[in-house]
């Protein structure tokens, strides 16, 4: 079982850092967003005009700036939209008979769903780490804001850090998968994609700060496995709890929960797909 | 029944059983039981096909688009549920136990499955390890089966710009990675121009020769059905409505027709042929200036013929033998020519025919 996982695992690899264009846009679409959302959208100058002097560390989860807020955010983000793409991936492969030619093999069928959800966790951790070492290296470049680590970021911290993305990863990557296996008509799962990505992101505090939400928007964004993500994440990056939402064993068990739950929900509906019938 | 069991008179010992079934031959790898396929909206894609094929053989089956081929192929690979009878393939039940006939069978399905964005040997590699072939041993064979298949010079090449038939060529070596005991076909050929396709009945026949391998394959054409197979199942609308070697699915249809041109033909020359000895006259007529003359085997009857017209003065100007075809064969059991089918298929077995088929047949 571990030899075919690695072998599709290795496959789905191939195919991806060989075309050119993926590759550019691993790097391309984070910069976009750090450069411009992130530069632009500087909420935190209307305090600064007000000149109220209150802690911008409360509205930004502890972020000294918007952008050090926001590229933390945009780590999350990039889980969700590589999630997107591995989904997208098989139901091409059922298009063109790949994944037939899998059903004949002597494989068991949960290593289908399993390959792929490993080799969209390999991609989307690199891409998150890029966005991390862009946004790290805008310190460097006179007129950018970028991302400020604490000083006492350290392995342990990172671990951390890791570890909350790659709950995430999992879990959005379970759910994809399966419903790339489930729906039959890209038309489709673009669709129902979108129409999940769209309201994750956006009722999370990975690029808007709840503060700023109206209550009932709050509420929601309470719930979103991607805030339990960026708030934990959050208070590693910035070694402080100011500003966050919960403890970060409480974001750690929420994601914890997200993901075993989709692991649960796309095992029901891979299996149901693969079935025969 | 009596229309079936009496084309069933293969090379194989064919038993028919009381209740129409069959009874299995000895070393049969395949054994399909009334086996049916009901498709939502009633389509009937298999109808109680009951067929074996023995080890060793090459087994064709030959129908139109949508005649429930490659559904049968689905069932056999284990890809398809069926809604009625049984199959066994290498000893298990394809419902109860796919995991032990994934195991022994090799599938080149209809459609390339090749991976594009891979070269053509990291696809066989890929291969070897869903079938858990040791890593010294998968690639000993990849070498072989690449030579095989005349894909050295190009293995370490990207698939995407292999051309039509090296794909197929690159799909048929996949097929065989694991040493199948029995390999599925399914339109080995479709879409290939005629020398790619010459080449792969090459290949096959070469299969053939050098391993004890089942081959199991379906096409439309008749000729590739001919050069290729053991034994053809005749299968149209879900049913199997014949079954023997290509020899005696012609033989069904009568013997040799011999065309006699001669400055004038009447019936005095036929005369002369119907009191030949040893001369067993199927039919005859006279067209124009030409004789047409059915025989049972026209290598023993035409020197015959010919040497009687000498000695009664009749001038012979051309002669032409013709064989009989499977297409007449298969005319004679349809009701209609194989190529009329495409064009023509009935609404019900329609999906199979269009691009929409592809995938649904694929459920």
């Amino acid at each position: 079982m571990i030899g075919e996982t690695l072998a599709l695992i290795a496959r789905d690899l191939k195919r991806w850092y060989r075309t050119p264009a993926q590759i550019i846009l691993v790097f391309t679409t984070p910069l976009m967003w750090l450069l411009l959302f992130g530069q632009a959208f500087n909420i935190g100058r209307l305090a600064q005009v007000d000149g109220t002097g209150m802690d911008l560390r409360l509205v930004f989860g502890g972020a000294p700036d918007y952008f050090s807020f926001m590229a933390v955010g945009q780590t999350a983000f990039i889980m969700l939209f590589a999630s997107f793409f591995s989904g997208v991936s098989i139901l091409w492969d059922r298009k063109f008979g790949f994944l037939s030619k899998l059903q004949v093999a002597p494989i068991p069928r949960s290593v289908i769903p399993l390959s792929r959800i490993a080799s969209s966790l390999v991609k989307s951790m690199l891409q998150a780490t890029v966005v991390i070492l862009l946004a790290a290296s805008f310190v460097l470049i006179p007129g950018l804001s970028g991302l400020r680590f604490s000083p006492s970021f350290g392995i342990v911290e990172a671990a951390g850090m890791a570890l909350f993305l790659a709950l995430l990863g999992i879990g959005l990557a379970a759910l994809f998968v399966a419903l790339g296996l489930v729906v039959r008509n890209e038309e489709t799962l673009f669709g129902l994609i979108n129409l999940l990505n769209f309201p994750l992101m956006f009722t999370s505090s990975a690029l808007i700060p709840i503060a700023l939400m109206p209550d009932w928007l709050r509420t929601v964004a309470l719930y979103n496995p991607i805030t339990f993500v960026v708030d934990g994440m959050r208070q590693l990056v910035f070694s402080t709890d100011v500003g966050a939402e919960y403890s970060v064993a409480v974001d750690m068990l929420g994601i914890g929960v997200f993901s075993g739950l989709m692991i649960g929900l796309g095992a029901v509906l891979a299996r149901r797909a693969l079935l025969r019938n | 029944m009596p229309f079936r069991d009496k084309f069933y008179h293969g090379k194989l010992a064919w038993r028919a059983n009381s209740e129409g079934g069959f009874v299995p031959v000895e070393d049969a790898v395949v054994v399909v039981d009334k086996l049916e396929k009901v498709f939502s909206g009633d389509v009937r894609a298999v109808d109680s096909i009951s067929f074996e094929v023995g080890r060793g053989e090459i087994f064709g089956f030959l129908g139109p688009n949508g005649a429930g081929k490659t559904t049968t192929i689905s069932i056999l690979t284990t890809q398809t549920l069926p809604t009625g009878g049984r199959a066994e393939v290498l000893g298990h039940d394809v419902v109860k136990e796919p995991s032990k006939v994934r195991k022994g069978i090799g599938l080149v399905a209809q459609e390339l499955t090749v991976d594009d964005e891979l070269t053509g040997r990291e696809n066989m590699e890929l291969q070897a390890r869903l079938y858990a072939v040791p890593y010294s041993e998968a690639k000993k064979r990849i070498d072989e089966l690449l030579d095989l298949v005349k894909l050295v010079d190009s293995a370490d090449r990207l698939v995407k710009t292999y051309s039509g038939g090296m794909k197929k060529r690159l799909e048929l070596s996949e097929g065989l990675i694991h040493r199948p005991q029995v390999l599925f076909l399914d339109e080995p050929t479709l879409g290939l121009d005629i020398q790619t396709r010459t080449s792969m009945w090459e290949h096959i026949n070469k299969l053939k020769k050098e391993t004890n391998m089942t081959i199991f394959l379906t096409t439309h054409y008749l000729e590739e059905a001919d050069a290729l197979c053991d034994r053809i199942g005749i299968i149209d609308h879900g049913r199997v409505i014949a079954l023997d070697t290509p020899e005696g699915l012609k033989k069904t249809v009568g013997g040799d027709v011999i065309e006699i041109e001669v400055a004038e033909c009447d019936e005095d020359i036929l005369e002369v042929i119907k009191g030949m000895p040893g001369i067993a006259l199927l039919d005859g007529t006279c067209t124009g200036n030409k004789a047409r003359i059915k025989v049972p085997d026209s290598k023993t009857s035409l020197p015959k013929i010919l040497n009687s017209f000498m000695s009664k003065r009749i001038d012979v100007a051309s002669v032409v033998i013709r064989k009989p075809s499977l297409d007449q064969a298969f005319l004679e059991f349809t009701g209609r020519e194989l190529r009329d089918e495409e064009s023509n298929s009935k609404p019900g077995h329609k999906d199979q025919s269009t691009s929409r088929g592809r995938f649904r047949r694929r459920r």
